[in-house]
């Protein structure tokens, strides 16, 4: 029994580390699902952008010695910057019915990316300050590590701030106009450039915090991150629903939540490939995700 | 107030609109008529900037619509409503208003800003003005898509009048309509063009188009083929032939 008691305790716990971690994965199933949302088309490139912003903001930190809280709000201008250039390089002068031309583009704006940090670092991974690490809280017999903890909180805060603007701000308004309903949109004077342009830039903030907690969260920054991270966004959004953020939001803590578990049971080098396997079970039997609509378009 | 000239539209081989010329007096309701395929929906698509002329020109209040995105079009004074419904679903009626109100609101904004929403401030008076015109004053708070079809178009009709145009097209604002609905809608249309906006009306609804409109003009194949009073045009020979070659009055 006391057997029991003790892999339950390590069970739960992992699941509880994992769940933590994964608002990371949430807020870059956000981000894609909010450029999915106004465009219907993915970029692919989010997630490199996303890791750039952390990358901009390491080397801001340590050339100017700057303090460590601006981290998280350099690396989320940075990467809006960055989400803004992705959208003017890959989608604006794309035509808009042409989705394989744009979804290539954006891959190859992944891996132009991921190129640039290669060469930057020479490819060797970097470390990045993590905050509260040191803190840690007992909870009967659980630990909450403290540095997860304020990932966790970040990310929370983020996203609430982005549902505030979704919902109470004209930007959100025109926004999700613009998504319902692009014709109509332009058609009551929204410029579709511009509102896309913004989303890339807001959906790049979140996505720079991502980088910045994922970061934080590992300790080190190295460009073998960006790949997994790209796949499991994309995974978190299509589990979630293409273009609905509750099911980012519910899918990212799922999959944190998740891998985590494998890993405690099947080891590191396999958790990955659970992962993946999870994709594949939701697309077989609930292929429009938790949260998904059937996504029509005239 | 609005010029259109030698007006051309292809899709592929097929001319869509041919060689239109057009002139719509300010403070007019001006009513466009012919068989399906004439080329009417067109007019309203090229005129609002839906997509571009393949020749001729179209000018509003002496400018050149030409070379304006549709969003500058509307920013310029056009605003026009679908022949099928496109509300924004998700967002409530007060919302929907709200948007458009708003987009044409603040010169450097387009439809961008942080501005934060509130069912209050300066405009609500004007969008609680705009429900109770529209017989929606009860229904603020529910979503678009939650409306019954009659109450949709209502919804559209306010939307499309709300981005404050000086020229409104209606693009068969009728269609799907009961005779009392239809008639509803004849008087809300008097009423918009009261408050100073001049309107196209393209319609099949005779009862609609000949009941308030004071000028007419009949396009069949792309062309026009009459234009005047609707006294006269319900006479014309060609109109009468136009429509007598369809099955239907559509």
């Amino acid at each position: 029994m006391d057997d029991f008691w003790f892999e339950f305790v390590e069970v739960t716990q992992s699941i509880g580390d994992g769940v933590l971690f994964g608002s990371t994965y949430a807020l870059i199933g956000i981000g894609f699902t909010l450029i999915f949302g106004a465009m219907g088309k993915l970029n692919v490139a989010y997630a490199a952008a996303a890791m750039a912003g952390a990358y901009s903001s390491l080397a801001i930190y340590i050339l100017f010695d700057a303090p460590l809280v601006v981290i998280f709000i350099v690396s989320a201008i940075c990467a809006a910057i960055l989400g803004y250039l992705v959208y003017l390089t890959c989608f604006r002068f794309i035509p808009v019915h042409n989705h394989l031309a744009a979804l290539m583009a954006s891959v190859g704006g992944l891996f132009f990316i991921d190129e640039v940090i290669v060469h930057a670092t020479r490819g060797s991974p970097l470390a990045f300050p993590s905050m509260f690490s040191e803190a840690y809280f007992e909870v009967g017999p659980y630990g909450i590590r403290g540095d997860l903890l304020f990932v966790f909180f970040i990310g929370l805060i983020s996203t609430g701030v982005l549902l505030y603007v979704l919902f109470r701000t004209r930007l959100g308004l025109a926004t999700r106009a613009v998504a319902q309903q692009d014709v109509a949109a332009r058609l009551c004077g929204m410029s579709i450039h511009l509102t896309n342009s913004t989303t890339f830039a807001v959906a790049g903030l979140l996505g720079g915090i991502a980088g910045a907690m994922t970061a934080a969260a590992v300790g080190i920054l190295s460009p073998v991150m960006i790949l997994p991270l790209t796949i499991k966004g994309l995974i978190v959004t299509v589990i979630g629903g293409l273009g609905s953020i509750p099911g980012a939001i519910i899918a990212g803590l799922f999959v944190g939540g998740f891998e985590n578990v494998v890993m405690y049971f099947r080891g590191i080098d396999e958790r990955d490939m659970y992962v993946v396997a999870l994709l594949f079970i939701f697309l077989v039997f609930r292929p429009n995700g938790l949260f998904g609509k059937t996504i029509t378009r005239d | 107030m609005l010029e259109v000239k030698s007006l051309s539209k292809h899709f592929g081989g097929v001319q869509a609109v041919r060689e239109l010329d057009l002139a719509v007096n300010a403070g007019d309701i001006f009513g466009v008529i012919g068989p399906n395929g004439s080329g009417k929906s067109t007019l309203v698509n090229l005129i609002s900037g839906v997509f571009p002329a393949t020749t001729g020109e179209i000018h509003f209040q002496g400018q050149s619509l030409s070379n304006l995105s549709p969003h500058a079009r509307v920013r310029a004074g056009v605003a026009r409503t679908f022949q099928n419904i496109r509300l924004f679903p998700g967002l409530t009626v007060w919302q929907n208003l709200w948007v458009a109100r708003n987009s044409t609101e603040d010169t450097r904004a387009e439809g961008i800003s942080f501005r934060w929403f509130r069912k209050s401030g300066p405009v609500k008076n004007e969008i609680d003005a705009m429900l109770e015109f529209s017989g929606l004053a009860d229904k603020g708070d529910e979503l678009a898509s939650n409306l019954a079809f009659g109450e949709q178009r209502r919804l559209e009709l306010a939307r499309a009048a709300a981005t404050k145009p000086r020229l409104l097209l209606l693009d068969e604002p009728a269609a799907g309509m009961n005779q009392e609905e239809v008639r509803d809608l004849g008087r809300r249309i008097r009423e918009l063009r009261q408050q100073g906006m001049t309107i196209i009306l393209i319609e099949h609804v005779m009862e609609l188009v000949m009941g308030i409109t004071d000028r007419i003009v009949v396009l069949n194949f792309g062309s026009k083929i009459a234009e005047g009073e609707p006294a006269a045009i319900r006479k014309d020979k060609s109109v009468q032939e136009a429509y007598l070659g369809q099955s239907e009055d559509g």
